[in-house]
């Protein structure tokens, strides 16, 4: 007997998916978001290898299909250093890794974007590193970067579908199982892109909100 | 095992074949993608039922991952009676995607031509074709051409996705010449590579256009290098 109609257990298997679709998501944004902006902050600084080192790295990162970085990292990885991945762990590495290079050049640009003579005056006033790029650069920076990093962010949810290919069961693959027992593609796909559409949008919708009242804070500052 | 590229010698012809199954693919989309995108563009400028629809297009194109995308038209329309092959699937896909992401680029140079320009056509006594093919398109694609590039070239990084409808472009040709040498290291971070360095010479052909096309406007020099953008990546 093949039970090929739809039941309520395939709403469980996609609820399911979509939570580990937007799970990976926000760990790998905020490891993605802390990496980037940390190494925007070594190379607004200059010091010295490490700065073209990672800029490198970090280009060749933004200009190369996530779909050979994953397999790069589950397939290739394991074959140097003998020693097995998780499809998790390999999605995770791979994924924040790719949101650091994206949030690395917003956060350049950023950074770049807050004027020389504030942080003359701030050094001028005796002020550190660390509280120059705490109360100075950080929250200015974070002002021009957030409508990019928003849509960095829509993105960044829908390149997650590609983990399904090393076998993550995210949403895609919750699809491509229901796919296969039900023999109905138009339907199940259909609803994926519903349930992907939606999370999009709503995470726009919040990003929106989040822009418009770091703006209402930095408008009076004629930002 | 050493990190060793020399394995990859006696499996050269394959991926250039693969790759240049990647380039016709590539080349074909973004002919459509450019299509489509300019013609979106021009029917979302407008108010009325059209523009709404156009933006619609794009918004669900824009918030559907890429996969998912390929996987409705290539499982899912054959349910329905439409059966296209992988490497047609892979240009409508990418043509599809393109013309969405191309398409609020052109937009926003459509908004961003000076009215009175149009106005100073309109008056003249052009026709509305002639105003849109002489004075409207010629503008907003100068100033789109970089973010246009950009939406093209993350394209190209897309059609690797194209692998997994069975489609043997350089990255399907790449897994192969991995599980035949299980050396996947070595494959992988040579595609990577290669991936790379096409798109930067991609990035610095458009930068060069860009520059010619906009060589009468003064003021019109975007910063250099930003060609490839972070928004506009299909996934």
């Amino acid at each position: 007997m093949r039970h090929a109609g739809f039941t309520w257990h395939d709403g469980a298997l996609l609820a399911q998916g979509l939570a580990v679709s937007l799970g990976l998501f926000a760990g790998t944004f905020l490891i993605g978001l802390v990496l980037g902006s940390g190494a925007a902050v070594v190379r607004h600084f200059r010091v010295p290898a490490l700065g073209t080192l990672l800029h490198t790295g970090l280009e060749l990162l933004r200009n190369s299909p996530v779909l050979v970085q994953l397999f790069l990292v589950f397939f290739g990885v394991p074959a140097l250093i003998h020693q097995p991945l998780t499809p998790v762990f390999a999605a995770g590495l791979t994924l924040s890794a790719n949101t650091a290079a994206f949030v690395y050049f917003i956060a350049v640009a950023g950074l770049d974007a807050v004027g020389r003579d504030q942080v003359e005056a701030a050094r001028a006033f005796g002020l550190s590193r660390v509280q120059l790029v705490r109360h100075i650069l950080g929250p200015q920076a974070l002002a021009f970067a957030v409508a990019p990093l928003v849509g960095l962010a829509v993105n960044q949810l829908q390149v997650t579908s590609l983990v399904s290919v090393i076998g993550v069961v995210d949403l895609t693959k919750a699809g491509d199982i229901l796919n296969l027992r039900t023999l109905r593609p138009f339907a199940v796909w259909a609803m994926v892109g519903v349930l992907y559409f939606a999370a999009a949008k709503t995470l726009t919708l919040l990003g929106n909100r989040w822009e418009r009242r770091l703006r209402a804070h930095a408008a009076p500052l004629g930002l | 095992m050493p990190f060793d590229l020399t394995v990859l010698t006696p499996h050269l012809d394959t991926l250039l074949a693969g790759a240049l199954l990647t380039a016709e693919v590539c080349a074909l989309g973004i002919v459509g993608a450019f299509t489509l995108a300019t013609a979106l563009g021009l029917l979302a400028v407008g108010r009325g039922w059209a523009g709404r629809l156009a933006r619609l297009y794009v918004d669900v194109f824009r918030n559907v991952p890429f996969v998912v995308q390929v996987f409705f038209l290539f499982y899912g329309l054959p349910e329905v009676g439409v059966y296209i092959d992988a490497f047609w699937t892979g240009v409508l896909a990418l043509g599809l995607v393109g013309g969405a992401y191309g398409s609020d680029v052109v937009r926003s140079g459509i908004l961003a031509i000076e009215p009175g320009v149009v106005e100073a056509a309109k008056v003249s006594g052009l026709s509305r074709l002639a105003i849109i093919r002489r004075v409207v398109l010629p503008i907003a694609l100068r100033t789109a051409i970089r973010p246009l590039g950009s939406v093209f070239v993350n394209l190209v990084l897309s059609s690797s996705i194209l692998s997994m409808i069975t489609l043997d472009e350089v990255t399907g040709t790449a897994r192969g010449v991995a599980s035949e040498t299980y050396r996947p290291f070595e494959v992988y971070a040579f595609l990577l590579a290669a991936y790379a360095g096409l798109t930067y010479a991609v990035s610095l052909g458009i930068d060069a256009l860009h520059r010619r096309l906009n060589r009468h406007m003064a003021e019109n020099g975007a910063a250099p290098g930003a060609t490839h953008g972070v928004m506009g990546r299909t996934a």
